[in-house]
């Protein structure tokens, strides 16, 4: 689905990522690991066309690593991005109407947007309020339905578990394990390496923006010395 | 007193500029004409505007749009101090207060215009210098309006639009060429001293350098101060060459003209200040001339009125367009050099 | 009575041109970033476009009015894209400048190819006719005015709270990189803002035009002043504060030609912007301006 080749990605002069591929399989969920500073969200950021890289980034064969910002997403990427990133100013409704804003299928969003507050019932009480109103936990979930309103190919999830409490946290990998189940590809960038590989199919091991080590969560996870660098004490 | 290597490239790089000046202010003597000469010297006034303007804008990164108001400051209050009693009466038979039963030699006028200018940058500083970006540019565009409305209205004291004349014309090309010198020696040693490179810091990272203890308010004020202060001094030099000022040129268009030059040459830099004036000075007579439908090479032009406008417009556009920071940069003249 | 009940009149008519002089500035700042100072040049646009329409085309007014309109927005529209792309993404300063540059090289276009003398256009008149209205005499072109402004007001919220761009045109005021990344093209966006903007700078053009009966290079200049300060004292970026701004400026004005001695009459702009700079003393970011945060992360 997703294939990545020899990706720099740069912030001004520094470069951040050297040189790294990953691909992630269609319906797999595809973990990106590291600690703190490793490049991850560098390479989300390259992946959606926010941040100058080189390298290409195919979707299903063609290249993207040439187009705009929107026309990644047109494609069929999506984002839930750090930091979540809600329109705290918007409702929640208008949040998930944004979400769907390349879509012309408006009786479909209509329904997608019932769907998600049925899903999550917090967000069908809460849908009139400013997004900005709600919890972390709720911010993220509704990050992530904001992410899928556009019926994307691949879902990109960057930290969904910040700054969350464990309960939340766990809620969180919940809804993407159960998005996975449901045929969704997904590329989950996260540090906490545990919980995530639990979902995964297959890891990434990044550190000083090249990948140390990949394989699938047993490889990974079976040495403890693997185990101590995930945890970013190695 | 031992200087830092900053400060010892920026005196050398002063001495550069200051070389500079002096030759443009020796050709000028030796070999132009009454006409250019005037045009030469008004480019310096310009060129302590600017520099006048750099002070605050090159080190604190806010965009400062009153800078022609203070000009005008200065130069009236020299010109009610210099001007002779005969000539006030004259001039401006209704002022308050004994404004027109009094004349000062010209040093001790330039001492109160600077004393005046400094009170009324440090009045309004205070409010501006608490603003965030475009703010504090809006409040700057307010003082431009409320000086000149001002001037404008009490007709007794500043002749509105009327030619406030009678001014002893006590400069000369080389008192103005010397003046520049200095202000570019006090501009680029602001730039270097520790209050100018903790501004410059500030600007790049204001929360960062909050949180380091910088006053950064303290610190544009001072900036603000001696911009100020600096703008008098061109408004002096400006009333005691020609003898005869009107609100009219200390406002908008001024306030273009000189924001064009710092822009084009590079607001970060004093030589960006000098490279902007004369760069802007000569061109935008080149197209005057064009202005006023030539002969060349036997075709007639037309009048273009306006064309010089459009060009100063097209220079800033330009500039912001393909190189935000200026001709110059973040480069000094002796690093233009140095790097060869 | 009659005095006071028509001074409120006369604050509220000009309270609606400032705010729909501000609504045209604010909306391309909430979206961008950009204090557009070109937006006078744009107004003075529709003024030479009634000009252009009464002399060469027709009398019938309607038919000047919809023209003037229609020239400012795709002005406004042109500008976007040949000087304000390049800086899109710039900081608000290199923004404002060539914004200035622009609004320079407009005025001096004018200047050089239409004339630096006023133009009169006649056909407007019949707007600003003398009627009274529950025994105070006012003038019909402030009620026209004052239903264009709260018809556009309407029209606005609707937009920006019905329709998926309009959302967007929210959002993006506060992340436009997130309002990028679903989907939604920033050109668009961008398009719309100054579409929009540019609609009510051709409003106004033609209140102004109704009142004033003349154009020259300078014909948005004034106006744009107001409209500044009527953002700023509202909060820059926020649309209601514009707005509000808008109206505030119309009661001061309005109070200082009241209470200030006939002879201070000069000094009333000094006063005004006097205001201006007390209350941004007060609240330096504008009454109603939207919570930024600083930080090292946009």
């Amino acid at each position: 689905m997703l294939d990545i080749r020899d990706l720099h990605v740069f912030h001004g002069p520094i470069e951040a990522v050297h040189g790294i591929s990953l691909s992630v399989g269609a319906g797999q969920c595809v973990a990106l690991l590291g600690p703190n500073g490793a490049g991850k969200t560098s390479t989300i950021s390259a992946i959606c066309g926010v941040a100058q890289s080189s390298g290409t980034i195919a979707l299903e064969g063609a290249d993207l690593s040439k187009a705009s910002v929107e026309d990644r997403v047109r494609s069929g990427i999506a984002v839930s991005p750090e930091g979540r990133r809600i329109f705290s100013n918007l409702s929640v409704e208008a949040n998930l109407r944004i979400g769907a804003g390349v879509r012309p299928d408006r009786e479909n969003v209509a329904r997608d947007i019932a769907n998600w507050f049925e899903t999550f019932p917090i967000l069908g009480e809460r849908r009139t309020q400013p997004g900005g109103t709600l919890s972390g936990g709720e911010q993220q979930m509704l990050a992530i339905a904001r992410a899928l309103m556009s019926r994307p190919k691949i879902l990109l999830l960057d930290e969904p578990s910040l700054g969350l409490a464990p309960r939340i946290v766990a809620q969180v990998f919940q809804m993407i394990d159960r998005l996975r189940s449901e045929g969704m590809t997904i590329l989950l960038v996260e540090q906490n390496a545990r919980q995530a590989l639990k979902i995964s199919d297959y890891g990434y091991l990044l550190n000083n923006g090249r990948i140390q080590a990949e394989g699938t969560p047993a490889d990974l996870g079976g040495s403890k010395d693997m185990m101590a660098k995930l945890t970013g004490l190695g | 007193m031992t200087l830092t290597q900053s400060q010892k490239r920026g005196f050398f790089g002063a001495c550069m500029l200051a070389a500079i000046l002096i030759a443009i202010g020796v050709v000028t003597t030796f070999f132009a004409s009454n006409y250019q000469l005037r045009l030469v010297y008004s480019a310096f006034v310009n060129l302590i505007v600017v520099l006048g303007l750099q002070v605050f804008m090159g080190n604190s990164r806010l965009t400062n749009l009153s800078h022609s108001a203070f000009m005008g400051i200065g130069a009236y209050a020299a010109a009610i101090c210099v001007t002779p009693v005969a000539m006030k009466q004259i001039a401006l038979p209704d002022a308050p207060w004994g404004l027109n039963a009094f004349a000062l030699d010209p040093v001790t006028s330039a001492i109160i215009a600077l004393i005046v200018t400094g009170i009324v940058s440090l009045a309004v500083g205070v409010f501006i210098v608490r603003m965030t970006g475009t703010g504090a540019t809006i409040a700057s565009l307010a003082v431009l309006v409320i000086v000149h409305s001002i001037f404008l209205y009490r007709t007794d004291i500043f002749k509105g639009n009327q030619a406030f004349f009678g001014i002893p014309q006590v400069f000369s090309l080389t008192s103005i060429v010397i003046l520049a010198v200095v202000v570019v020696f006090i501009v680029r040693g602001f730039r270097e001293s520790p209050w100018g490179v903790m501004l410059r810091a500030s600007a790049d990272d204001e929360t960062g350098a909050a949180a380091m203890g910088v006053n950064v308010r303290r610190l544009r004020l001072i900036a603000w101060v001696l911009s100020g202060l600096i703008l008098a001094t061109a408004g002096i030099a400006y009333a005691y060459f020609l003898g005869t000022i009107s609100a009219r040129p200390f406002y908008f268009n001024h306030v273009f003209l000189t924001l064009a030059m710092l822009i084009f040459g590079g607001m970060r830099t004093v030589t960006g200040a000098v490279l902007g004036t004369f760069a802007i000075s000569f061109g935008l007579e080149i197209v005057r001339w064009l202005e006023t439908g030539p002969k060349v090479i036997g075709i007639n032009l037309p009048e273009l009125l306006g064309l010089s406008g459009i060009m100063l417009g097209l220079v800033i556009v330009l500039t912001m367009a393909l190189r935000p920071v200026g001709v110059m940069g973040d480069r000094e003249i002796e690093e233009v050099f140095s790097k060869r | 009575m009659e005095y006071v009940a028509q001074q409120v009149i006369n604050a509220l008519s000009f309270g609606a041109e400032y705010a729909l002089l501000a609504l045209g500035l604010a909306i391309v700042f909430s979206v961008m970033g950009l204090v557009n100072f070109a937006h006078g040049e744009v107004i003075a646009v529709g003024g030479y476009t009634m000009v252009a329409f009464a002399a060469l085309v027709t009398a019938n007014p309607l038919i000047i009015i919809v023209g003037a309109v229609a020239a400012t927005a795709m002005t406004s529209v042109a500008l976007e894209r040949v000087a304000f792309r390049p800086v899109r993404y710039a900081d608000p300063t290199t923004g404002l400048l060539t914004a200035f540059g622009v609004s320079i090289v407009l005025q001096n276009l004018f200047l050089l190819f239409i004339s630096p003398r006023p133009i009169a256009v006649t056909s407007l008149y019949f707007l600003d006719a003398p009627v009274m209205l529950f025994g105070v005499q006012i003038s019909s072109l402030q009620i026209f005015e004052s239903v264009t402004t709260v018809v556009v007001i309407v029209g606005l919220v609707l937009f920006l709270q019905k329709t998926t761009l309009g959302l967007a045109m929210r959002a993006a005021s506060l992340d436009f990189e997130m309002v990028r990344l679903t989907g939604i093209r920033a050109n668009r966006v961008f398009a719309l803002a100054f579409l929009i903007s540019g609609l009510l700078a051709g409003l106004a053009s033609v209140f102004i035009m109704a009142r004033r009966g003349s154009v020259d290079p300078h014909f948005g200049f004034n106006p744009v002043l107001k409209a500044f300060v009527a953002c700023v004292v509202g909060g820059f970026g926020s649309l209601p504060g514009a707005v509000l701004g808008g109206f505030l400026l119309g009661a001061v004005e309005v109070a200082m030609l009241v209470l200030l001695p006939q002879d201070y009459g000069g000094l009333k702009d000094a006063f005004v912007f006097g205001i201006i700079a007390l209350v941004l003393v007060w609240r330096p970011d504008g009454i109603l301006s939207p919570a930024r945060e600083k930080g090292d992360k946009q």
